[in-house]
């Protein structure tokens, strides 16, 4: 009898429905506004590209068999791949160096990668561009130094597209790269050293591999970015060798062929998401950003 | 011993202001296992990165076998190191990482593959060469980092306190597989600890470090029985002070005087004797005779028992003399002293000045 009364007293305390953590019903709205607003459109505009003019594959056929159109997907591959190698390339020692200065050295540079990160993307390419162009101060530098007799065209081109691009994706590497280094105990590189490996041993054997979680996010990251990336190949890069994002805005701004700009889109998000299947299944989420 | 295989010559380093080893010289036989023995920041572990190229002395010069190695950059240096912390390449098997040393060495695949082998033989871990190293116990990553700073022969191997991460049962374990391997390879080992037991059972010999000064140099019952210092004698093995007054010291025996009246004579005297000045006698718990009732002839201190603590093979009694000075006594469990002794009591301690000494 007073075991029960007890377990009565117990239960009163306990709230008739408890919150657990597995409850979806709070998240309901929010997952209602996603679905109404990024699910739906996206899933009519590439609808579209299967039904505008004519229902079936026609856009399919015409962006993948056009060499015009094959050219821009060339294009954007080639840009997007050389953006990606060259921040590598850039990024690694920067964070490296990062990883190993002072704390308090570090944080100005950091300062300094951030405030490029949140400066208008529009005034830093514009800045490229007045950097760039043919009067610009590079070319009057090279010029100056008798390195070149005129001017090299750095603009208008791809050159000038993957220039500003590596500049602006650079962060997008080297935060997550420098997130991996920091992790890497200082004693596995005095070990190797002991070991009889030289600097360049040490790096392609131990730090490169422990290094390479933190590159291939950054790589992918890089990589995604810059297939769809617009304002930059639009104003520097020259109206001859156009890029998909621009190809995407022609079609849907200046032409309204919404089954075309609607197909290449599609393109671009199976080509990321293949991109992202590739990353998880050699590094899985688990290892992004660990050894 | 034999001739000098590693001579470490007034090695000195400077931190800007400060000093983190003073001028340490120091002779290392072939095959020898030799413990640097300190607290931290006694500048042991950095004679230890000196001498593995990880930081150059302000002064002074290391030879190996009459060559000076400060010349050679560390990956050259072909010496064998197993640190504090695990370092195994965490994206390589345990048998890649054995091999490492030999593949950047451009060995033949053949003769790589013998010797990860042998490695894995010799530290007794056959069958783990596949395994990654987070597979492992903190033990058995510690073995393989032995196995690798061996594989490539090393004249020298550093050890710098490899097991100090690791409890107390599994450190004895891989202490006494530590010494099999030395004596196996007949390596010479450096090995850094703060732990005096663990020195004292590895070594052949062991120089104590404090405040960056080798204050001594010799094997365990050595140091045990003779220390140089007063630092010494409190390091190794434990020991009891008291304050004391020296009447008179000449050829390195004093007279000194306790409490005022107890004169001793013949003690052996260490440091700077003056007469008339202060020193501490240092005497062993373990040599202590506790007595019920004064000695006649043989020299004892009257002091009163504080408390008794059981400790398995002995019993520690807690004594103080009429001062307020606090001295302990180790006795073997069943000592005929024991029965029926209870806090309060008083009791004599009677002890051999020969065995005794003196600090100034």
């Amino acid at each position: 009898m007073l075991s029960r009364t007890d377990a009565r007293a117990e239960g009163s305390k306990i709230p008739a429905h408890r919150l657990r953590l597995t409850d979806f019903d709070l998240t309901l709205p929010a997952l209602g506004l996603l679905v109404l607003f990024f699910v739906v459109p996206v899933v009519i505009l590439l609808a579209r590209s299967v039904t505008e003019p004519a229902p079936g594959l026609g856009n399919y056929a015409e962006l993948l068999g056009s060499s015009t159109y094959l050219r821009i997907f060339a294009n954007t591959f080639i840009v997007s791949g050389l953006v990606t190698v060259v921040s590598l390339l850039i990024g690694f020692p920067v964070a490296w160096a990062l990883a190993i200065m002072p704390s308090r050295l570090a944080s100005v540079v950091f300062a300094i990668l951030l405030l490029s990160m949140w400066t208008n993307l529009l005034a830093r390419t514009y800045a490229w561009m007045v950097l760039l162009q043919r009067t610009g101060v590079i070319n009057k530098l090279l010029i100056g130094m008798g390195l070149i007799d005129k001017p090299l065209p750095l603009v208008n081109n791809l050159t000038g597209v993957t220039i500003g691009m590596t500049y602006i994706m650079l962060p997008f590497i080297i935060l997550p790269l420098y997130g991996v280094i920091r992790k890497i105990d200082p004693a596995i590189l005095q070990a190797a050293a002991l070991c009889g490996a030289n600097r360049w041993q040490a790096l392609v054997r131990v730090l490169l591999p422990l290094a390479m979680p933190g590159m291939a996010a950054g790589a992918l990251m890089v990589f995604v970015m810059s297939l769809g990336y617009f304002v930059t190949p639009a104003l520097l890069g020259g109206t001859a060798n156009m890029m998909l994002a621009e190809l995407i805005a022609q079609f849907v701004q200046s032409l309204v062929n919404w089954g075309m700009g609607g197909a290449a889109a599609l393109v671009l998000l199976v080509v990321t998401l293949a991109l992202y299947a590739v990353q998880l299944r050699f590094f899985g989420t688990d290892r992004m950003g660990g050894r | 011993m034999s001739k000098p295989f590693l001579q470490i010559r007034g090695i000195r380093k400077e931190y800007g202001p400060v000093t983190a080893v003073h001028d340490v010289n120091l002779d290392v036989a072939q095959g020898e296992f030799l413990t640097f023995l300190g607290p931290s920041g006694s500048g042991k572990s950095t004679t230890l990165y000196i001498i593995a190229g990880f930081e150059n002395p302000t002064r002074g010069d290391i030879l190996l076998n009459g060559e000076t190695l400060l010349s050679t950059p560390s990956h050259k240096r072909n010496i064998g190191m197993v640190f504090q912390r695990y370092t195994l390449f965490p994206h390589l098997t345990v048998g890649e990482n054995i091999a490492f040393p030999l593949k950047v060495r451009r060995l033949p695949k053949a003769e790589v593959d013998a010797k990860v082998r042998d490695m894995l033989k010799l530290v007794r871990l056959e069958g783990f060469e596949d395994r990654k190293p987070a597979q492992m116990s903190g033990g058995q990553q510690q073995r393989v980092a032995l196995a690798r700073a061996l594989a490539y022969d090393p004249p020298v191997l550093l050890m710098d306190e490899p097991l100090s991460a690791l409890d107390k049962k599994l450190r004895e374990e891989i202490q006494h597989e530590i010494r099999r391997i030395h004596q196996q390879t007949e390596v010479t080992i450096l090995y850094v600890t703060h732990d005096q037991e663990e020195a004292l059972r590895l070594s052949d010999r062991i120089a104590v470090f404090s405040k960056g000064v080798i204050d001594q140099i010799g094997t365990g019952p050595e140091l045990y029985a003779n220390p140089a210092t007063r630092f010494v004698a409190e390091f190794i093995g434990d020991s009891d002070f008291l304050p004391c007054d020296l009447v008179a010291a000449a050829d390195g025996r004093a007279e000194i005087a306790l409490a005022g009246t107890t004169v001793i004579p013949n003690v052996p005297v260490h440091g700077k004797p003056v007469a008339g000045g202060k020193a501490a006698l240092m005497l062993r718990p373990e040599r202590l005779r506790l007595m019920r009732s004064a000695p006649g002839g043989s020299i004892a201190l009257p002091v009163k028992v504080s408390d008794i603590t059981f400790l398995g093979n002995n019993i520690h009694v807690a004594t103080e003399t009429a001062r307020g000075d606090a001295l302990a006594v180790r006795l073997p469990f069943g000592h005929e002293a024991i029965s029926s002794l209870n806090r309060g009591d008083s009791v004599w301690l009677g002890f051999d000045p020969a065995t005794a000494h003196v600090f100034c």
